[in-house]
C-alpha cells in the first residue's frame, strides 16, 4: 500500500543528563500516514511521552532525524520549531493547560491571536470550534467554571484552531472520569473522521488504545510491536 | 527545625536568587540604619577622643563661647586657691592644601602642668619654653603631620595671618600617640600671644583650662570659679562638649531613620509578595505535609520560621553593608561638619555599637516577621486534599480586597482626623503611619484599577503581548501587590525627598535674594562659614574710604551656648541691615522689630530658632556673656537660613558691651550705582590684601558657596533617593522573577501553541512595564501627600523651617523614563529565562 508519511522518524534517540545519564529513547524510526491514528501505549516511563514531546517539537532528540509535514526538525532553530507547532501540530494535554485567567473563547483564541490573525476573523473561528466541541453555550466562561471533560473539549478546540494536520494527545483521557473519558474519545474520533487530521494519542487507558486502528508499543525506549487494526 | 531543613532548606536552595532578592529591601534598610548611626556614632567618638586628647589632664574648661574672653579672667581664675595649675588656650583651624590643621595656642610656661609634649630629637629650645615664648614664629608639629608634608625640626611654613605674611619654624615635632593623636594627628602647637596676633583676637582667650588641686571635687571646683569669672561664662569638664556636632548629627540620625523605615517597610511588602507566591507554589507541599500529619499550627510556624531566617540573613548582611557605607559615611560627616564649623574630624575606626547591632536585628526579625504572618496563615489554611489535586487551579483572592478597603477608608478617617489634631506631636506622627497604611491597604485595589486602564494602552502598543501582559496584572493582583505597594513607597519617598530639596532650594533662594544682596563680602577665609580669624573694626573705615563703596556693613557671627545648645549670634547694624536686606517677619510688626533690635530693646530670631528651641514671641531669652547675662525679649522672627540650629539677631553696640569684642567676621559692601564690582574688589585686594589675610567675595561667589553648602546637605538625600530607587527596582526583579516561576508553565503552554520567543519576551517585558507604570501611577500621587508630611516633620523637627510645599514635578516627569526603564531591565533576565527554559519541564511544571 502506498501511503504518504506525515510524520517520519529515523534512529532518534533521546537521553537526559542527570546525576546519572537515562535513556528515554533508542534508536526508534517510525513512519506515520497522514490521516493515521495511532495509539502509543506503554508502561510508565517506557518513553511514549517523550516521543510524543520530540515529535511534537517540544524537545529536541539527542540523535536521528525527525520530519513532520516536510519540514526536517533537526535543522530548524527555535523559531522555526515553534513556527511547526503552530502551524502543524496542535497539542491536547492531559492536564488541559488551559490558561485559567481566560475565559474559553480567550483560550481558544490565543493561537490565533500569536499568529497575528485579525480580531474579526479569531473570533469567529473561535466560536466555531466551540461549537463544534458542543460549548457554544460557554464562551465566557472561565476553566475553572468547567468540569474536566468541557475543559478537554476547551483543550482540543484550541488544538484545532487552525486545523493542523497533526494532533498529538497526551494522555487525554487520563485526567477525567469513564463517562468524560468515553465523551472526549467519541470526540477526538469524530474530529478524526470530520477532519482527516492525523493524530497521535498516548495512553494507558486499553479502551483509548484499541479504539485506534494502530498501535505502538513502547518499551524501554524502543518499539516493540506495531500493531494494526 | 527538621522541617526547616528537609523542607524550606532544599526550597532555599532551589531558589537562592530569589532568596537574595527577596533579603535586598532588608539589607538596604537595616544597612542605612546601621551605616548612618554608626558613622555618627563614630564621628562622636572621634570628636570626644580628640577632646580628651586635647584635654590632657584638664579637669574643667572655661569658655564663654566663640568670642572669647579678656586676659583678666585669666588672673582671677588663678588666684581661685582650689585652683591647681591654670593655662589659657586659643584654638583655631587654619586650611592648608592638605587639608585642616588644628591649631592650638597656649601659653608654655603654664600648659606642661596640663599637657605633656612628648617630643622627639627634642630641640633645646623647646626644653626650655621660655626659648619657645622667645621665638614667637614657633610651631610644634605632630610626627603625622610633618611627615605628610615632609617637614623637620628647622623646616619653614609660610602662613597668611590677620598680622600679614608671616613665616613659621617647626622647632618640635611631637611622637604619636596622646595629644599628637588628635584630629588624626592634623595638629599644631603655637605660642598663645603669637596666636592672638595671628588670628587678629587682640587681647583674648578662647578658654582657660583648669586642673584642681588634689581633693577637691568637680562640682567645689565649678562653684568656686563661677565665683570668680561670673555668670556669664561655660564651666565644664572637657567630655561636655560637642553638643553642636550632636545636634547636627541628630539631623542626619532622624533623616536615616526615616530612609530606613521606609526601606524595612519596603522590604516587608518584597518579603510578603515572596512569601505569598511561595505559599501558592508549594501548596502540593503542604497538601503532602498536612496529609502526613502535620498540624496547622507545625505550617504556620514553618512559614514565619523561613520568614525569620529571611530576616535574620538579610539583618546580617546589612550590618555588614552598613559598616561598609558608615566607612563611606564618616568621611562625609566628617567634611560636612568641617565645612560647617571649619573643624576638621574623620573617625579613625569604625565601632558598631551593641545597641545599634540589637536595634537591627530586632528591625530586621520583626520587620519579616509581619511579612510572613499572612503567608503564613494563608499556608496554615491550605486544604490538603484540594492542594494535592494535580492540574488545579488556585482560587484567586477575592473578597480579600474588600476587606482591606475598610481598613484602608478606617485609616484615612483616622490619619485626616490628626491631621486636624495635628499640633500635638504622637498624634501627627501616629496620622502620619495612619495616611501610609491606608494607601499601603489600598495598593490592591488602586492597581487593579490601573490595571484595568492600562490594559487598552497595552493591546494597542501589541495586541497579544499586550493583552496577556494586562490580564496577567489584572488576573494575578496577589503576584503583583506586594511590588507594586513597595514601588509606590520607594517613589513616595523619591518624590517626598526631592520635593523636600526643591522646596528648600526654592526657600534658600529666596532667603539669599534678600539676605545676601550686598555686592561684596570681605571675609578672613575662602569659606565664608570660617570663623578662627577675625578683623578689626578699624578696618570698617578704610573700606568705606575705597572708591565705589556706599556702605559697610559689620557683621560679627559666634555661636554662643543658649540654654546649653549652639546658636548663632548675629551682631550687626541693625538699621542698616533693615533699610538694605529687611526679611519678611514670620511674627512681629516688621519695622517695629527691627527698629527695636536696632535700639539694643530686643533681638530678632530666626523661624527655626524659634521652632527648635521654643522660643516665642515677646518671650525674653538669656545669653550668657562675659558681662553678665544677656536678657532681651524676642522682638520678631524671620525666615533666615544663617544657621541649621537657628540665630539670634542682635544690635552690634550690645554685643560689644556684653562680650568686650569689636571683632568682625564680614563686611558687607553696597556699592554705589554704576560702580563696577571687579573693579572695587580689586581696589580692596590691593589696598589690604599684601598686608592682611583677607578675601573679597563677590555676591555670586557666596550665593555659590551657600549652594554649595545645600548641596552637601542634601546629598545623603541624594544617597536616599538612590536606596529608595535602588529597592525598587530589586522589587521590580523580584516580582518578575517570581511570576515568572509562577507563570512557567502558562508561558510553556504559550509556547507550545505556538508563541514565538519575541512574543513571550514581550510578554514579560510589557508586564514589567505595566507594574511600573502603576507603581508610578501610586507612588507619585502618595508621593504628593508623603511630600507634606516630610515637610512638616522637617518644619517641626529637623530645620525648624517651613519651607513651603513645592511638588516636584520635574524629578516626577524624570521618573517615568527611570522607572519604565528599570522595569525594562528588570525584566529582561526574568524574560530570557521565560523562554530559554525546558518546554517539557514548563508544561510539566506545578
Amino acid at each position: 500500500m502506498k501511503f504518504k508519511a506525515v510524520i517520519q522518524l529515523r534512529g532518534v534517540c533521546k537521553q537526559f543528563d542527570g546525576k546519572r545519564r537515562v535513556t528515554a529513547l533508542e534508536g526508534v524510526d517510525l513512519t506515520i500516514a497522514r490521516g493515521e491514528m495511532v495509539s502509543i501505549v506503554g508502561p510508565s516511563g517506557s518513553g511514549k511521552s517523550t516521543l510524543l514531546n520530540l515529535i511534537g517539537g517540544l524537545d529536541r532528540p539527542s540523535a536521528g532525524e525527525i520530519e513532520v509535514d516536510g519540514a526536517a526538525l533537526a535543522e530548524l532553530d527555535d523559531d522555526g520549531l515553534t513556527r511547526v507547532r503552530r502551524d502543524k501540530i496542535g497539542f491536547i494535554f492531559q492536564f488541559f493547560h488551559l490558561l485559567p485567567t481566560l475565559s474559553c473563547l480567550e483560550n481558544v483564541s490565543l493561537p490565533l491571536h500569536l499568529r497575528g490573525w485579525p480580531r474579526k476573523k479569531i473570533e469567529q473561528r473561535a466560536r466555531e470550534l466551540l461549537d463544534l466541541v458542543k460549548l457554544g453555550a460557554r464562551l465566557d466562561h472561565l476553566p475553572d467554571e468547567l468540569s474536566g471533560g468541557e475543559r478537554q473539549r476547551v483543550a482540543i478546540a484550541r488544538a484545532l484552531s487552525v486545523f493542523p494536520p497533526v494532533l498529538l494527545a497526551d494522555e487525554p483521557t487520563g485526567n477525567l472520569d469513564t463517562s468524560s473519558g468515553i465523551e472526549i474519545l467519541r470526540l477526538i474520533r469524530d474530529l478524526h473522521e470530520r477532519l482527516g487530521s492525523t493524530i497521535l494519542i498516548v495512553t494507558h487507558d486499553a479502551a483509548v488504545a484499541e479504539s485506534c486502528a494502530r498501535t505502538i508499543h513502547i518499551r524501554d525506549g524502543r518499539i516493540a510491536k506495531d500493531v494494526r487494526r | 527545625m527538621i522541617l526547616l531543613r528537609l523542607i524550606s532548606w532544599p526550597y532555599a536552595r532551589k531558589h537562592l536568587l530569589r532568596i537574595l532578592l527577596t533579603i535586598a529591601g532588608i539589607v538596604l534598610g537595616v544597612g542605612v540604619f546601621v551605616g548612618m548611626h554608626t558613622a555618627n556614632q563614630s564621628v562622636l567618638a572621634a570628636f570626644r577622643s580628640t577632646i580628651d586628647r586635647i584635654a590632657g589632664q584638664t579637669q574643667l574648661q572655661i569658655s564663654a563661647g566663640e568670642p572669647g574672653f579678656d586676659e583678666d579672667v585669666l588672673d582671677r581664675v588663678q588666684n581661685v586657691p582650689e585652683v591647681r595649675a591654670a593655662a589659657p588656650v586659643i584654638e583655631a583651624t587654619v586650611s592648608t592644601d592638605k587639608g585642616n590643621v588644628l591649631i592650638l595656642g597656649v601659653d608654655m610656661l603654664g600648659d606642661r602642668n596640663l599637657r605633656s609634649y612628648d617630643l622627639e630629637g627634642a630641640d633645646e629650645s623647646i626644653d626650655d619654653p621660655l626659648v619657645f615664648l622667645a621665638q614667637p614664629d614657633s610651631l610644634i608639629v605632630t610626627k603625622t603631620f610633618a611627615a605628610a608634608r615632609d617637614l623637620r625640626i628647622n623646616s619653614r611654613i609660610p602662613m597668611r595671618t590677620m598680622d600679614g605674611d608671616r613665616v613659621f619654624v617647626v622647632r618640635g615635632i611631637m611622637k604619636p600617640g596622646g595629644l599628637a593623636s588628635a584630629f588624626g594627628g592634623n595638629i599644631a602647637i603655637m605660642d598663645i600671644y603669637a596666636a592672638q596676633k595671628i588670628f587678629g583676637r587682640g587681647r583674648k582667650f578662647d578658654r582657660i583650662d583648669v586642673a584642681l588641686r588634689d581633693g577637691v571635687t568637680l562640682d567645689e571646683g565649678i562653684a568656686e570659679l563661677r565665683a570668680a569669672v561670673g555668670p556669664g561664662f561655660q564651666i565644664e569638664p572637657p567630655s561636655s562638649r560637642g553638643p553642636e556636632f550632636e545636634a547636627t548629627s541628630r539631623i542626619y540620625e532622624l533623616g536615616s531613620n526615616i530612609t530606613s523605615v521606609f526601606a524595612l517597610f519596603i522590604g516587608m511588602f518584597i518579603i510578603y509578595n515572596t512569601f505569598a507566591i511561595a505559599v501558592t507554589q508549594r501548596r502540593a507541599e503542604i497538601g503532602i505535609l498536612r496529609a502526613l500529619g502535620a498540624t496547622r499550627g507545625q505550617i504556620r510556624t514553618l512559614f514565619l520560621s523561613e520568614s525569620a531566617m529571611t530576616g535574620i540573613a538579610g539583618t546580617l548582611a546589612g550590618i555588614g553593608f552598613g559598616v561598609l557605607m558608615a566607612r563611606v559615611m564618616t568621611g562625609y560627616i566628617g567634611g560636612l561638619l568641617e565645612e560647617v564649623y571649619g573643624v576638621a574630624q574623620s573617625a579613625a575606626a569604625i565601632e558598631v555599637a551593641p545597641w545599634i547591632v540589637g536595634a537591627a536585628i530586632a528591625m530586621g526579625l520583626i520587620t519579616s516577621l509581619i511579612a510572613g504572618l499572612i503567608p503564613a496563615r494563608a499556608a496554615a489554611m491550605v486544604d490538603p486534599v484540594k492542594a494535592l489535586q494535580k492540574g488545579s487551579y488556585l482560587s484567586p483572592g477575592e473578597g480579600e480586597n474588600r476587606s482591606r478597603r475598610k481598613w484602608a477608608m478606617a485609616c484615612a478617617v483616622l490619619s485626616i482626623l490628626a491631621l486636624m489634631l495635628n499640633r500635638y506631636t504622637p498624634v501627627f506622627y501616629g496620622g502620619y503611619l495612619l495616611a501610609v497604611m491606608a494607601a499601603v491597604l489600598l495598593a490592591p485595589s488602586l492597581s487593579l484599577q490601573v490595571s484595568r486602564w492600562l490594559r487598552p494602552v497595552l493591546k494597542g502598543i501589541r495586541p497579544v503581548e499586550g493583552g496577556l501582559a494586562a490580564d496577567s496584572l489584572i488576573q494575578g493582583p496577589r503576584r503583583t501587590s506586594g511590588t507594586v505597594a513597595a514601588l509606590m513607597l520607594s517613589l513616595a519617598l523619591v518624590i517626598s525627598l526631592g520635593g523636600l530639596a526643591r522646596s528648600s532650594y526654592r526657600s534658600i533662594s529666596e532667603w539669599m535674594r534678600i539676605a545676601l544682596n550686598p555686592d561684596l563680602f570681605v571675609t578672613t577665609a575662602e569659606s565664608a562659614t570660617a570663623r578662627s580669624f577675625v578683623f578689626p573694626a578699624s578696618l570698617a573705615a578704610g573700606l568705606r574710604g575705597i572708591e565705589g563703596v556706599a556702605e559697610v556693613q559689620l557683621v560679627r557671627s559666634v555661636r554662643v551656648l543658649v540654654k546649653n545648645v549652639p546658636v548663632m549670634l548675629v551682631a550687626t547694624d541693625i538699621e542698616s541691615l533693615a533699610r538694605r536686606a529687611r526679611l519678611p517677619a514670620i511674627e512681629g510688626d516688621g519695622d517695629q522689630m527691627y527698629r527695636r533690635a536696632a535700639a539694643g530693646e530686643g533681638v530678632i530670631v530666626s523661624e527655626n530658632y524659634a521652632r527648635l528651641h521654643g522660643a516665642r514671641y515677646g518671650e525674653t531669652i538669656e545669653i550668657p556673656a562675659p558681662e553678665g547675662t544677656l536678657r532681651l525679649p524676642v522682638a520678631g522672627i524671620v525666615r533666615d537660613f544663617s544657621d541649621q540650629q537657628g540665630s539670634i539677631l542682635l544690635s552690634r553696640d550690645v554685643f560689644i558691651r556684653y562680650w568686650h569684642d569689636d571683632a568682625v567676621n564680614i563686611f558687607r559692601i553696597y556699592l554705589k550705582p554704576g560702580a563696577s564690582e571687579a573693579a572695587v574688589r580689586q581696589r580692596i585686594l590691593d589696598a589690604y590684601g599684601t598686608r592682611r589675610r583677607l578675601f573679597v567675595l563677590t555676591n555670586g561667589d557666596l550665593r555659590n558657596y551657600v549652594m554649595r553648602i545645600t548641596d552637601q546637605w542634601f546629598g545623603l538625600t541624594y544617597i536616599q533617593i538612590a536606596v529608595a530607587v535602588l529597592v525598587a527596582v530589586l522589587g521590580i526583579v523580584n516580582a518578575l522573577t517570581v511570576s515568572i516561576i509562577d507563570r512557567r508553565r502558562e508561558l510553556g503552554v504559550l509556547r507550545a501553541v505556538g508563541g514565538m520567543r519575541r512574543q513571550i519576551r514581550h510578554t514579560v517585558w510589557m508586564e514589567a512595564i505595566g507594574i511600573g507604570a502603576i507603581g508610578l501611577v501610586l507612588g507619585l500621587a502618595l508621593g504628593a501627600a508623603q511630600l507634606y508630611y516630610t515637610i512638616e516633620i522637617a518644619r517641626r523637627d529637623l530645620i525648624g523651617i517651613d519651607i513651603g510645599y513645592a511638588y516636584p514635578f520635574t524629578m516626577a516627569l524624570a521618573l517615568v523614563p527611570v522607572i519604565l526603564s528599570a522595569a525594562y531591565l528588570a525584566a529582561l533576565a526574568p524574560g530570557e529565562s521565560a523562554v530559554r527554559g525546558s518546554l517539557v519541564e514548563a508544561l510539566e511544571y506545578e
